[in-house]
């Protein structure tokens, strides 16, 4: 008997571990004491009330509100009832039998000259999953490339090659339809607020025109948390400067030069500057115009902002934005009236002309926030410039819109990351979490 | 030796009930814990959902002191934990000099006599478990929230002049926060987390009824419906609080309403709505006719209230 209740209890104990191992990876900071809290939390609960032990363990385990939802699916998921368990494995094992016999058919359709092509399971995957037309588009394309005249078998990697950034473009589709389709499915819903929580995860170039005004009230939420972390952090505390014995001395006079009161100095506080280049090439039109409105909803704490649009010459934008304008009458004015709109990127010119025109801009208390993509023409000659630009201001941010796993395949990105501190900033949360305790 | 002073869940439950806090079961369960496991608890929500009050009703019903901590920016250890009485202490030097008697010796400047006890000690040096509240701890500064971490994990506090001080009963700690920043890994760690939301209209029915005597069931449910309507809207600044929901509904019982319409919420909007935008918008995006379609009162006709008519 005594066996079988320490065996329930380590079932316990190992089922918890399991939980708050599926919880990290999905990015919750459970820690060793949260575990021990949640442990000791059930033994003071009755454990056989599910919405009890739901309750407990998020009591216990999450500590942020914007985590519940992803606690209570992820707990949804992981507690099921034993038939619904044993349902559920079974459905795994026929799901996976189902893509294994998927993948052989996919690596079969795709030979060449009697060898399979090198790719990862995902690419097969995802190409078993496409439409049958544009599967035998792909089909179509390397049985002709096979048939050619003077094809080599060195080919096969260039063919690989083809199929796999066929297979990627397939993917941005996929997912820009998606997006689509949720907004579709989500309009009329009528929480705002939910939706533009959710929005912050999307990437930004994918947020549908529907979706501004939830985007908006994110955007302006952050603005204002960030705005208060700014001011906080500006306005000095009583005794935060250091001793003013002038002061006290003077002050203390009354008390025959005892000092009672001590008196001190107050912080001295720099006005900094903040210098925004934003990127308007095509690609980068949406990810501008989030940036730029983001800033400008921190306009009564960070006054002194400058923002320069920039392609292969430079469009001061800062007496246009004031006032407080709206999504889209941004993402209108950034399109349809900026002279810099359309023009092939060129960072090193746009930082030779910042660095001639408005010099008086540059010192010790600027801090310069690059949007863009880091494709640009004449890098070299970019990289030059902005070492110069370095050297007159206090720091450079850049935030590139481009997915952090992306960013080995392109060689400037690497190049100016050595330079500058860079920041994913695809979505709205990224773009919060890099300008965070920055400015 | 510490003596755990505890409660059911079915007590703290039925404590809320009378205390006039009513609140859901993981609520309720989410305080249990923090009890039982004697950890601090963490309360976020907006502005008004009831954070403060529930270190009021939990001192109400373990029937202990209520030690309140209000935090600022700027907000240091003289102003939480203790401060020795500097002008006290000059005064006695001056006086032994003057009066010739034998020097004073240093342990006796450094003595409880001179000592100005702040909210943190006196909770830790209470000989009766007290409730700790302290309040939008977002509001402090980053660096005297690392300086909670003694007090919260350990319930205890070190002064140099006279060591380290352990609870003689370890409080019961709330800590409320509006989410104006982020706090810490840290202190969120060494905390039990509750978020606290707005209500929905059955709650806040049972609240304004609890809270309000007199008040008539219809005017409950059409004071919850307008507030849960107006909370809806997404460009308010500020979205009413219970706080607010209950001055509402205050002055309407004193203006012996027993129902709702349009023209009333509009006579009585500033009393909900603070700011002059918000009042604008409610003109522009609801209206008197806004609040009667939300009211279900068709205009030709029906149950319709004759309050405002007096």
């Amino acid at each position: 008997m005594q066996q079988n209740v320490k065996i329930k209890e380590q079932y316990l104990e190992k089922n918890l571990a399991v939980f708050a191992g599926l919880l990290r990876q999905e990015g919750l900071p459970v820690g060793t004491t949260e575990m021990i809290d949640a442990l000791r939390a059930l033994t003071v609960i009755d454990i056989s009330s599910r919405d009890t032990f739901k309750a407990a363990l998020q009591a216990t385990l999450v500590k942020n509100k914007k985590d519940q939802p992803l606690f209570s699916r992820l707990f949804d998921h992981y507690f099921v009832p034993l038939d619904e368990h044993r349902k559920r494995n079974e459905e795994v094992l026929l799901q996976e039998e189902q893509l294994s016999r998927q993948l052989e058919q996919a690596a079969a359709d795709l030979k060449f000259k009697g060898e399979l092509l090198q790719l990862s399971n995902e690419e097969l995957k995802q190409y078993s999953n496409l439409p049958p037309e544009k599967r035998n588009s792909i089909q179509d394309f390397v049985q002709q490339t096979e048939n050619g005249n003077r094809v080599e078998p060195q080919f096969k990697p260039i063919l690989e090659n083809v199929v796999k950034s066929h297979l990627r473009y397939c993917r941005s589709q996929e997912k820009i339809e998606n997006s689509a389709a949720g907004t579709a499915s989500g309009a009329g819903t009528g929480n705002i607020s939910g939706e533009s929580d959710l929005l912050r995860e999307v990437d930004i170039e994918t947020i549908a025109a529907s979706e501004l005004p939830a985007a908006e009230e994110l955007l302006k939420k952050l603005s204002r948390k960030m705005a208060v972390q700014i001011l906080r952090r500006r306005r000095s505390g009583p005794r935060s400067g250091k001793l003013d014995l002038r002061r006290s001395l003077r002050d203390n006079m009354q008390y025959g030069g005892l000092i009672f009161n001590l008196k001190y100095k107050p912080k001295h506080r720099s006005r900094e500057q903040i210098l925004l280049l934003c990127d308007v090439s095509a690609s980068m039109k949406n990810y501008s115009t989030f940036v730029i409105h983001f800033l400008y909803n921190l306009h009564e704490v960070v006054r002194d902002l400058s923002c320069f649009s920039f392609s292969d010459t430079l469009e001061d934008l800062t007496d246009v934005l004031k006032g407080r304008n709206s999504l889209q009458f941004l993402l209108d004015r950034v399109i349809r009236h900026s002279k810099t709109w359309g023009g092939g990127t060129d960072l090193g010119a746009a930082l030779r002309s910042l660095e001639e025109v408005h010099t008086d801009r540059l010192n010790s208390k600027t801090t310069v926030i690059i949007v863009s993509d880091t494709k640009t023409m004449a890098l070299d000659d970019a990289l030059k410039a902005l070492v110069k630009i370095k050297e007159k201001i206090k720091r450079v941010i850049w935030l590139n819109p481009l997915a952090a796993d992306r960013w080995p395949d392109y060689r400037s990105v690497g190049l100016i990351a050595e330079q500058v501190e860079m920041w994913p900033c695809s979505n709205i949360g990224q773009l919060e979490e890099a300008l965070s305790g920055r400015l | 030796m510490l003596i755990k002073m505890t409660i059911s869940l079915a007590d703290l439950k039925s404590g809320f009930k009378k205390t006039g806090y009513i609140c859901d079961d993981s609520t309720a369960l989410t305080v249990y814990l923090a009890l039982e496991l004697q950890k601090p608890i963490l309360i976020e929500g907006a502005p008004g959902v009831g954070k403060t009050e529930m270190g009021k009703v939990l001192a109400d019903i373990l029937d202990s002191e209520l030690i309140r901590l209000q935090c600022y920016e700027g907000l240091d250890e003289t102003k939480a934990l203790y401060e020795w009485n500097y002008q006290r202490q000059l005064l006695r030097i001056q006086m032994n000099r003057a009066l010739e008697k034998d020097q004073i010796c240093e342990d006796d400047l450094f003595s409880d006599h001179y000592l100005l006890e702040r909210p943190l000690l006196k909770a830790i040096r209470s000989s009766k478990r007290a409730v700790l509240l302290i309040d939008e701890v977002d509001k402090c500064d980053p660096e005297f929230e690392a300086f909670l971490f003694e007090v919260l994990s350990d319930f205890q506090v070190s002064i140099p002049e006279l060591g380290t001080i352990p609870a003689k009963e370890i409080p019961v700690v709330v800590l409320t926060s509006n989410n104006e920043r982020e706090l810490s890994d840290g202190l969120k760690r060494r905390c039990l987390y509750l978020y606290l939301d707005f209500p929905e209209v059955e709650k806040e029915v049972q609240i304004i009824k609890a809270r309000i005597s007199g008040v008539a069931d219809r005017l409950a449910w059409e004071t919850a419906r307008v507030v849960a309507h107006l909370r809806k809207q997404a460009d308010l600044r500020k979205k009413p609080s219970i706080a607010e929901t209950l001055d509402w509904a205050r002055a309407l019982v004193s203006l012996n309403c027993s129902c709702l319409d349009g023209k009333m919420v509009a006579s009585t909007l500033n009393l909900l709505l603070k700011t002059r935008s918000d009042q604008q918008l409610f003109n522009r995006d609801i209206g008197i006719q806004g609040v009667d379609r939300v009211l279900g009162q068709a205009a030709n006709g029906g149950d319709t209230c004759e309050c405002s008519k007096m």
